[in-house]
């Protein structure tokens, strides 16, 4: 591809890209979100038309291009979403893309159960044809997608972010039947933000950031730090949490808490200004911990102490009494009004405060949504907007100043950047820093373990609902965490 | 991998058990009734009861299928048979064969049909809102601008004898007559033909396709927007086909007849098997489902109920049929 050029109004979405897809080789498209990867994966597959520049496929140059050409030269995409229809049959998924191409009118079981059988066979796949694609993980849902894929003799795949609600075990399967695509000499376009993955799959990288192809070149001798420049186009250095002013006696004491099937027996201490990582894999309790403190799920058994007294949290309008905060895990369903102005989400947990007596006063809300939209610097120039227009990270901003609003004693984290750029990232690490040496108790869960590394003082690991091993300090690294936590 | 069996996919779908609770229902009101269930008038008046009903059903279906919601379907057949009985009344069409009053009650759903899924498939606006206000509006072009009343005593002969088209005549054990319509002949003639469109044309499996994901479906190289205008003209059509047949069988054309009948209609598919998200539902479901409520609300005085629990008993087949979808797709998401 040379030269692409795309504008959407007034915004220039792509300037003058070029980059190349080698033959039987992985290519990574990198950049931060809204940098303009998926716009040039839609120019690529026919959806959107360019502006300017020239596209070649196989030395030939390429005018135009429907969806439908896209296809017939080998072209394949495998969306975010995986396209695939949840309610119909894993044979019916398989083989209905071909029928649709061929034409059919009428159907025939048979064929499309030969059809299925010759796209599981390209990978060397099993999987039950009758099982309904909706019961099926998301690893294997990405299987059949890719087997899909590969029916039309796809001399190109291109994968949208493939690893984004992956386990670490899924990710390394996907790894491998990509290698096993390789060899064939399928060439892959691999999108996505995450720097390991890129380092393991890529052959090729081109990074893009705000429309531009900033570089392009092999993985080999690629430093991970200039990734990340390029990237972000500054300088990220891992910024270790430092506290500085730890309190002598805990605020937050939780002896013996148990849930049944959920965990048991988890018993530690949180000081004020410290940040307390709790980690553990997809089912190790961790995340029905977190929301036994925020008071939706029950406990079973055992006691929590605040400042040495004992409550029992029984419902989130009871832990935002006791000055305890919640980040969900999912900030776009359980954190945000989307399709709310921002600073009615920064409000929404204080409007009893700041209302005469029930009644509310926009411009009031406002005033008070400023200080914390100039505070955290939240990047928009109307905090009248709806949230939904903001990026991930300045999403999570508007969480972190909802809750921050409400004067909080004990913030807890739940997975605080999942699907946040790295640059946000490290602003939205910095900030639970400073408001950590504020004074602040935070919990941290998180199963990016650099993340933890980073920001944690001190770390519970959890296993199959137990505290397996606890670190402090320099003994906290990634190794040491991977060893218990599996 | 572990294969699922024949056994396990058959108990996994909502068609299965709700085919078990017809079953129940039968031998219960059997017993409570002291067998006068069994009575041959009887069961041809509860099997001639659910014709109408089971054609709508079906036209609720495939719309329920693709994902979508049609409010107005009843009101178009209402308004359908209404005007197509007028003209044949004003023209003095069907005066010995229906043909001609069916025909035109089928082409006159078929366009109000037609409205709705330009609306729908081409300014792409919802399902539910489009068909709430043109049912209205259907219903106000009926009784305002064509001011349609009811017509009975001057029903076209036509339609007047083939609402009497009788199969053969039964007696009860007390000697009362009834006799079996031979209309059901064609209910079921309409049964097979939707299931077929459903499950073996790739214009039914476009409906699954698209109830299941709707970009998916445009990806994978559907045309959606005509399927979608297709699917709500074919809807258009079966409501006007259902609506002749109703004003042949009740020997009469009332616009307001088959008033709200949607809301017995929808939770009837959903309990069949349809699902509110769209991309499930079989034939099999709804006709069952249809058999389960007529036989239900028609035994009421068999089994000594009075009438008004009928009311009862509808509402709590939509609270069923909303927690078995909801159920059901929770399940799936697990």
């Amino acid at each position: 591809m040379k030269g692409i050029d795309k504008s959407f109004g007034g915004t220039h979405a792509l300037d003058h890209v070029n980059f190349a897809v080698k033959p039987g080789r992985v290519m990574c498209l990198a950049g931060e979100n809204g940098c303009g990867k998926s716009t040039l994966v839609k120019i690529i597959s026919g959806v959107y038309t360019k502006d300017e520049g020239e596209v070649y496929f196989e030395d030939k140059l390429i005018e135009h291009i429907t969806p439908a050409d896209a296809t017939k030269l080998g072209i394949q995409v495998i969306y975010q979403d995986l396209s695939i229809f949840p309610n119909l049959t894993v044979r019916e998924n398989l083989a209905i893309n071909s029928e649709i191409l061929n034409n059919r009118r009428f159907v025939n079981r048979k064929r499309w159960d030969e059809t299925a059988k010759e796209a599981l066979s390209k990978i060397g796949y099993d999987i039950d044809l009758n099982a309904e694609m909706g019961t099926l993980s998301i690893a294997d849902k990405q299987l059949v997608a890719i087997c899909r894929a590969l029916l039309f003799n796809a001399k190109l795949i291109i994968m949208d972010e493939p690893t984004t609600s992956l386990t670490k075990r899924e990710v390394d399967a996907l790894f491998k039947t990509i290698r096993q695509l390789k060899e064939t000499g399928i060439s892959i376009m691999f999108i996505g933000h995450k720097l390991e993955e890129i380092f393991e799959i890529g052959d090729d990288v081109c990074v893009m950031r705000n429309g531009k192809n900033v570089f392009l070149g092999t993985t080999e001798g690629l430093q991970r730090k200039d990734l990340i420049y390029y990237m972000t186009g500054r300088e990220i250095n891992d910024d270790f949490f430092v506290p500085e002013n730890i309190s002598e006696e805990p605020i937050l004491e939780v002896e013996h808490l148990t849930l049944n099937n959920k965990y048991k027996d988890i018993s530690f201490k949180l000081h004020k200004g410290e940040i307390l990582g709790i980690t553990g894999l997809l089912g190790s309790g961790r995340t029905e911990l977190a929301l036994s403190l925020f008071g939706v799920e029950h406990p079973t058994g055992g006691t929590i102490r605040m400042s040495g007294k004992e409550i029992k949290i029984t419902s989130p309008t009871k832990a935002k009494a006791l000055k305890i905060g919640y980040l969900p895990e999912d900030r776009r369903t359980e954190g945000l009004c989307m399709n709310q102005a921002i600073d009615d989400n920064i409000q929404l947990a204080t409007l009893q405060e700041i209302s005469n007596h029930g009644v509310l006063n926009q411009k009031t809300i406002l005033k008070h949504a400023q200080k914390w939209v100039d505070k955290f610097s939240i990047k928009t120039d109307d905090p009248r907007k709806k949230a939904e227009t903001l990026s991930g990270g300045n999403q999570q901003k508007i969480v972190l100043s909802k809750w921050l609003a409400t004067n909080l004693e004990i913030l807890v984290l739940n997975g605080p950047t999942v699907g946040v750029d790295i640059g946000a990232k490290q602003d939205i690490h910095h900030l639970v820093h400073e408001l950590a040496n504020d004074g602040l108790a935070v919990i941290m869960i998180s199963d990016d373990l650099a993340e933890v590394v980073v920001n944690c003082s001190r770390v519970l690991v959890m296993k199959a609902g137990s505290i397996v091993g606890e670190m402090e300090g320099k003994e906290i690294t990634e190794d040491n965490i991977r060893q218990i936590i599996m | 991998m572990t294969k699922s069996t024949a056994w396990q996919r058959l108990t996994r779908r909502t068609e299965f058990w709700i085919f078990l609770v017809l079953i129940v229902a039968i031998v219960s009101i059997y017993f409570v009734s002291n067998g006068q269930l069994a009575e041959p008038n009887h069961i041809v008046t509860i099997l001639r009861a659910m014709i109408v009903d089971g054609l709508l059903g079906m036209a609720c279906l495939i719309v329920i299928v693709a994902g979508g919601f049609d409010l107005s379907f009843p009101t178009v057949a209402a308004c359908a048979s209404c005007i197509a009985t007028s003209i044949c009344v004003s023209l003095g069409w069907s005066s010995t064969n229906p043909i001609a009053g069916i025909i035109l009650s089928i082409i006159i759903g078929a366009i109000l049909g037609m409205l709705n899924g330009l609306l729908i498939a081409h300014f792409h606006l919802n399902t539910m809102l489009v068909t709430l206000s043109s049912s209205t509006f259907f219903l106000g072009i009926a009784l305002g601008i064509l001011k349609l009343r009811e017509i009975s005593a001057d029903l076209p002969n036509g339609l007047r004898q083939f609402g009497e088209w009788s199969l053969f005549e039964v007696s009860s054990s007390s000697g009362i007559k009834s006799s079996m319509s031979g209309i059901f002949i064609i209910y079921v003639l309409t049964a097979i033909i939707v299931a077929f469109v459903l499950r073996q044309t790739m214009f039914g499996r476009a409906l699954y396709s698209i109830g299941g994901s709707e970009i998916a479906a445009e990806r994978a190289g559907y045309n959606v927007e005509k399927i979608k205008f297709i699917l709500y003209t074919v809807v258009g059509a079966m409501s006007g086909f259902a609506g002749i047949i109703r004003v042949c069988l009740a020997q009469q054309a009332i616009p307001k007849a088959l008033l709200n009948r949607e809301f017995v209609i929808i939770p009837a598919v959903i309990l069949g098997g349809g699902s509110f998200f769209g991309g499930k539902g079989t034939v099999f479901g709804t006709v069952t489902a249809i058999a389960l409520i007529t036989l239900v609300t028609n035994s009421m005085l068999l089994i000594g109920v009075d009438s008004y629990w009928q009311k009862f008993f509808n509402g709590l087949v939509i609270i069923i049929g909303i927690m078995v979808s909801s159920l059901q797709a929770k399940r799936n998401k697990g």
